[in-house]
């Protein structure tokens, strides 16, 4: 129990040094959104004085405040809820954040969870049939979906699938991509959750294909570790049926190591969105990310980051908790 | 020991292992009878095949092992290596049980005792309610003077190496094998830790009447608990006898070398002659006899020609073409 307390101050700690680094960070990039906002207005035809007044009279912050000072605000607002608004959107960041999360969530808990469960049903084959066919075909797949970024899968498999095969494909608005069909009202009807699946369906496939091949070389190698064990041949030796052997001993103890790497990937699952996202014109989190950064729009990285930070810190802490009951070793430690 | 019935029957077992150099040969051309009720110690040293045979017994070959010839019948009528999938499965632990070398690691590191005795009774019996492998549990886990109260809640890393021997030990028996093989059972426990062990299985044997093939590379254990020993080489046996012959009358330079290099505790250390040379390479391993690289007594016919395993009498045999001939001391 105290090492629970203890974990969740670390834990509590960790965020709170995130969000400052995020704060400072984000500030001495170059360029800032007002400059943004002042040009963009400019290309529309205001004079340039005129341009500034208005894009002051909209940001919620004061400018020319010391660093220090707007940062003690921004912590302020941070810890009664408030994380300021966004200037792209002109909306409260919590209100961008609420609409973002669950899509994001959604899509990449989806993923994630095809991803890992193929990956350990196909890496064990693999370790039981090693130097196969499939063992010499995965190492390759692998190296080659981690080598390709994820964005160029993504393109390939709206170009295959959506223009080329037209599995996915809108005869009015081309390649399906975004979270659902436009002229559906959104509600519990079975054709807008048909719809927000289908839709789903390129992306989800896309973040499969860059990361399964991963998760099957993991199982595999932890696989044949644990097939040469003692205590497999012991279990065979005791007549032990085959399934038996398979699931609780072999995959019993080949899962544990890659929980460290689920949990990272859960922790992922907001920055590891980006690029799917943005390709896909998913209104998630990471499209956010992306749209913000491209804007200086300094309160949506933030509340964005600070989404990220508590997911990876969270997953973190889960996966501890979780392993000490899956692994007993791990107990008294 | 004269006419006695032959539990386990080993004729010209070949195990072969598949290495980046080429095939090894771990065993090679094996015979052997291990009689029902005896304690037969198989003696050798370290790398000469003695486990690999061991789980050959029980037709367990490592990934890129096989079986490549030879046949092992049980009980006179049972051909393990002609066994379909369940029958093997039945034979295994329910016929002949193994107690590996590794036993430290021969536990499942995520499950607690108990559950081990659930799956290991389950496989073989069907409608056993748990408090029945309970009470069977506790019975032999109290035999191996373990308490299995606290024995069979706890997970394998909470027990000492030398509790997790005896809980093996007790696994073993499990099913009321008709013989029990035990693999280096002392060699990784400290010598008082050995002595209690070796006296358990002394007990055990009373009580169960098991024939047991003990493996090791200590003589002097051997003595303690066997009745006959074989001697193996390079991947196959060279001499088998009765206790006392092994000790004061063996026939095989080999085994004569073997007792030489025992240290005593009284007696002086620069006595000692250590064999000298190595093992030989299974990979490559010498035309003729497998010890004429090393054997001081060595002719021309030793290194063209395999000596046979020889009936010298009723349970002594001999690999040596010089047998007859040589005089030790």
């Amino acid at each position: 129990m105290r090492w629970v307390i203890r974990r969740l101050i670390t834990a509590a700690i960790t965020i709170f040094a995130s969000i400052t680094i995020v704060f400072f960070l984000i500030r001495v990039m170059p360029g800032n959104p007002i400059d943004v906002m002042v040009a963009q207005l400019i290309m529309q035809g205001l004079d340039p004085e005129e341009a500034y007044r208005r894009v002051l009279a909209i940001v919620p912050f004061v400018p020319t405040d010391p660093l220090w000072k707007q940062y003690i605000d921004y912590m302020r607002g941070v810890l009664s809820g408030d994380l300021g608004r966004s200037i792209l959107y002109a909306a409260p960041v919590t209100q961008i954040l609420i609409y973002g999360i669950p899509w994001t969530v959604f899509l990449i808990s989806i993923s994630l969870i095809i991803s890992f469960s193929l990956g350990i049903v196909l890496g064990m084959y693999i370790a039981y049939k090693r130097g196969g066919i499939l063992d010499r075909f995965f190492s390759v797949f692998s190296s080659v979906t981690r080598a390709i970024p994820p964005y160029v899968i993504a393109v390939l498999v709206i170009i295959i699938l959506g223009v080329q095969l037209k599995l996915f494909w809108d005869p009015y608005r081309g390649p399906i991509i975004g979270p659902y069909d436009p002229r559906l009202k959104p509600g519990f009807t079975l054709e807008f959750i048909s719809s927000v699946f289908y839709y789903a369906t390129l992306p989800i496939l896309s973040y499969v294909l860059t990361t399964f091949g991963i998760w099957v070389l993991q199982m595999k190698s932890s696989t044949v570790s644990v097939l040469g064990e003692y205590y497999i041949m012991a279990a065979e030796a005791r007549g032990l049926p085959e399934r038996r052997i398979v699931i609780s001993y072999v995959g019993r103890n080949a899962i544990l190591p890659l929980f460290t790497s689920l949990a990272i990937a859960i922790g992922h699952i907001f920055s590891g969105s980006v690029f799917i996202e943005t390709v896909f014109s998913y209104p998630g989190i990471g499209r956010y990310i992306s749209a913000s950064i491209g804007g200086r729009d300094y309160m949506v990285i933030s509340g964005c980051f600070l989404i990220i930070t508590i997911a990876v810190v969270l997953s973190n802490l889960i996966a501890d908790l979780l392993y000490s009951k899956l692994d007993p070793r791990i107990r008294f430690r | 020991m004269s006419q006695q019935k032959v539990i386990i029957s080993v004729r010209n077992l070949t195990v072969e292992f598949r290495v980046p150099r080429g095939i090894l040969r771990a065993v090679d051309g094996l015979d052997l009878d291990v009689y029902e009720g005896e304690v037969l110690g198989l003696v050798g040293e370290s790398g000469c095949g003695k486990s690999v045979f061991a789980h050959a017994l029980l037709k367990l070959v490592d990934i890129n092992g096989y079986i490549k010839s030879g046949k092992v019948i049980f009980d006179g009528t049972k051909d393990v290596y002609s066994l379909g999938k369940k029958e093997l499965r039945e034979y295994r632990w329910k016929d002949v049980a193994l107690i590996f070398q590794g036993a430290f690691n021969s536990l499942n590191p995520v499950m607690k005792v108990f559950d081990h005795m659930v799956d290991t009774v389950l496989a073989h019996e069907k409608n056993v309610s748990s408090e029945e492998i309970k009470k069977r549990s506790i019975e032999l886990l109290k035999m191996v003077r373990l308490d299995p109260e606290t024995v069979l809640g706890r997970y394998p890393h909470e027990l000492s190496g030398g509790m997790k021997q005896r809980t093996v030990s007790a696994m073993a028996l499990l099913l009321r094998p008709k013989v029990l093989i035990l693999d280096e059972p002392t060699s990784a426990l400290d010598v008082l830790t050995q002595k209690f062990f070796i006296r358990i299985l002394k007990d055990l044997r009373k009580e169960f009447g098991l024939t047991m093939i003990f493996i090791t590379h200590d003589l002097a254990t051997v003595a303690e608990i066997a009745d006959r020993v074989a001697i193996m080489y390079g991947g196959t046996i060279v001499e088998i006898g009765n206790v006392e012959d092994i000790f004061y009358r063996s026939r095989h330079p080999y085994t004569r070398a073997l007792l030489n290099a025992i240290p005593s505790i009284v007696g002086d250390i620069s006595k000692l002659k250590p064999l000298p040379g190595p093992l030989p390479d299974p990979v490559n391993p010498p035309p003729g006899c497998g010890f004429h690289p090393r054997c001081p007594y060595a002719i021309q016919i030793c290194r063209e020609v395999r000596p046979e395993l020889e009936r010298i009498d009723a349970v002594s045999f001999v690999a040596c073409h010089r047998w007859r001939e040589l005089k030790f001391d």
